[in-house]
């Protein structure tokens, strides 16, 4: 049952002044949406999303936030971390035509996801949102896979000017108006982000990923569990399709910190 | 078929004998639902403290060929917060609430009873033998039979609920420290709590696995320990027992019954066979009953009491 594994950090690519991708050189077979548990003994353990699985090679990308990752950010390659998963559900491989709506540092999760949907034959649009230029993530790599992107930055530094819920909401319309809608819609990014995006998808199914604090990450120890379904995000998330996400009443509206203690958006 | 596992305990009706113990996917109500819902007969919240705790940092679990070590470190929103939960729990369920508490001296623990004593909870149970709370409060109350014995009078006095009281398997003598419990008024008896503490070590970093180093030990490998304890116990005794340590499958709840059980706590198993463990292991209870020709719970033989 054990699944801890102990690698060396084989690449690491810098990609904004805050943001890093580690690469390992690992056959984890994960699967789009899923994360790892990674620690380095010393720090704490924190949960990451695969923003690329090869069949020998993995990669996360993370973002400075907290003490957490800037003990990680002074690490080198060829330094050990130990790492466990990948975890979690994963995103459902959709038919025919999708869109993607990325935000910030969620965003590279969906780099992993686009090379399946592009394995698969699925035409992939993608809005890749972030608030500046500067934190705007992964454009060259997205270029490379030959899906449709829209770029956008709440100020306009980088790509057209508005929030990707904005470019999603204008998508979705001229869609109807054409009635050719998108077969599935995919979000990863800040929950109020999604929770904006959620009344424009009345009549398309979707699914969302979603981050609640996470601690054993083996659904035991309770810290991520949603209400009022009880769902724990580190076992049945972390990506929810609609029918779940449309009941739980605590989208949106609030979060448990690592006490358990509710924590209001 | 299911209706055969019901029984009542200390006057109140439980469908089930098995209980989710503390520790385990009980943060909050919805937590605590699922268990309930899958067929957990009694539910326990996670150990309350007077002020919110953030819990030790990960790794806080380590997984390993037998079991499982843990290191939470006590994590929980605080009493107010979690009797918060409770109380939306019970709205929605009918489920007996056990409210667990964790204090380190007899001041606070009355503190947290007067706070238990108002919410919807149905018995209350003192959390005397966490055993990763070391640097922080050296050895667990558990280790002594005279603090034991202190705080569950004084809780006893002031407790509108009954008082279980959680036991440490970590102990020379769990016997004497179940008797003074029993003589300060205790209503019933949990154990064991998990065993060691334990250590797990990365050989290629060179690093105890878990945060804080050591951890209680849980899962299959732990159940001998449990039912010989709770053996033990249960033969110098004469108020019920929940036993647990390791249940996995319904014969190990029935082990569990036969050493002296009443209900049996289902915990590391939600691991193993997920959440709707509880409703297999009630399904293995049933078939051994069938097999056996027991019609009730009450009618499984338990053991000789050992002699004095």
């Amino acid at each position: 049952m054990n699944n801890r594994r102990t690698l060396k950090i084989a690449k690491i690519e810098t990609e904004t002044d805050d943001i890093k991708t580690y690469s390992f050189k690992y056959s984890l077979n994960a699967k789009p949406g899923q994360f790892i548990m990674l620690t380095d003994f010393e720090g704490g353990e924190k949960p990451f999303s695969i923003s690329d699985c090869t069949e020998d090679v993995f990669s996360i990308t993370v973002k400075r936030i907290g003490e957490f990752t800037s003990h990680l950010f002074q690490k080198r390659v060829g330094d050990y971390v130990s790492i466990r998963g990948a975890y979690g559900s994963s995103f459902f491989i959709s038919k025919g035509k999708v869109l993607l709506v990325g935000g910030g540092y969620a965003v590279p999760t969906f780099y992993f996801l686009s090379k399946v949907l592009k394995e698969n034959g699925t035409e992939v649009t993608l809005i890749n949102g972030a608030r500046t230029k500067d934190e705007h993530l992964f454009s060259k790599k997205f270029n490379g896979l030959g899906i449709k992107v829209i770029n956008t930055t709440d100020d306009g530094s980088f790509g057209e000017k508005g929030t990707s819920v904005d470019v999603a909401k204008r998508m979705l319309n001229n869609q109807r108006e054409n009635g050719k809608m998108f077969d599935f819609v995919y979000a990863s990014g800040p929950e109020m982000m999604m929770k904006a995006l959620q009344p424009l998808l009345d009549n398309v199914e979707y699914e969302f990923l979603l981050e609640r604090y996470m601690k054993c990450a083996i659904g035991i120890c309770g810290n991520c569990t949603m209400d009022p379904l009880g769902i724990r995000l580190c076992v049945e998330g972390p990506v929810l399709p609609k029918k779940l996400v449309e009941q739980l009443t605590e989208f949106g509206k609030y979060h448990r910190d690592a006490s358990g203690k509710r924590i209001k958006y | 078929m299911r209706k055969r596992l019901k029984t009542k305990f200390l006057g109140i009706e439980v469908n089930s004998p098995l209980v989710l113990p503390a520790g385990i996917m009980d943060m909050s109500f919805s937590g605590l639902s699922v268990s309930a819902k899958n067929g957990a007969g009694v539910v326990t919240s996670k150990s309350l403290t007077l002020e919110p705790r953030m819990g030790h940092k990960g790794p806080v679990v380590a997984e390993f060929a037998s079991g499982l070590l843990n290191a939470m470190g006590l994590c929980n929103p605080g009493i107010m917060d979690g009797l918060t939960e409770i109380n939306q729990f019970k709205e929605r369920s009918d489920t007996p609430v056990i409210v667990s508490v964790f204090a380190t001296n007899t001041d606070d623990f009355s503190e947290l009873t007067k706070h238990v004593n108002k919410s919807r909870g149905d018995f209350l149970e003192l959390n005397l033998s966490c055993p990763n709370v070391f640097d922080e409060f050296g050895i667990p109350l558990a280790a002594s039979k005279d603090e034991v014995f202190k705080i569950v009078k004084t809780v006893k006095e002031i407790s509108r609920l009954p008082i279980i009281v959680k036991l440490s398997p970590n102990v020379y003598d769990i016997v004497e420290i179940a008797l003074a419990a029993e003589k300060a008024g205790a209503d019933v008896l949990c154990l064991i709590n998990t065993v060691g503490p334990g250590m797990l070590i990365n050989t290629k970093m060179v690093k105890p696995v878990l945060f804080n180093k050591f951890g209680g030990l849980s899962g299959p490998c732990i159940k001998p320990v449990a039912l010989k304890l709770i053996y033990q116990t249960y033969s110098a005794v004469n108020i019920p027992i929940i036993g647990m340590g390791g249940v996995t499958i319904g014969e190990d709840a029935i082990e569990m019954i036969m050493a002296g059980a009443t209900l049996v706590g289902v915990g590391t198993a939600v691991y193993y066979r997920g959440v709707e463990v509880f409703n297999k292991i009630n399904d293995e209870i049933i078939e051994f009953m069938n097999k056996s020709n027991y019609d009730s719970l009450e009618d499984i033989p338990k053991l000789e009491k050992l002699n004095e």
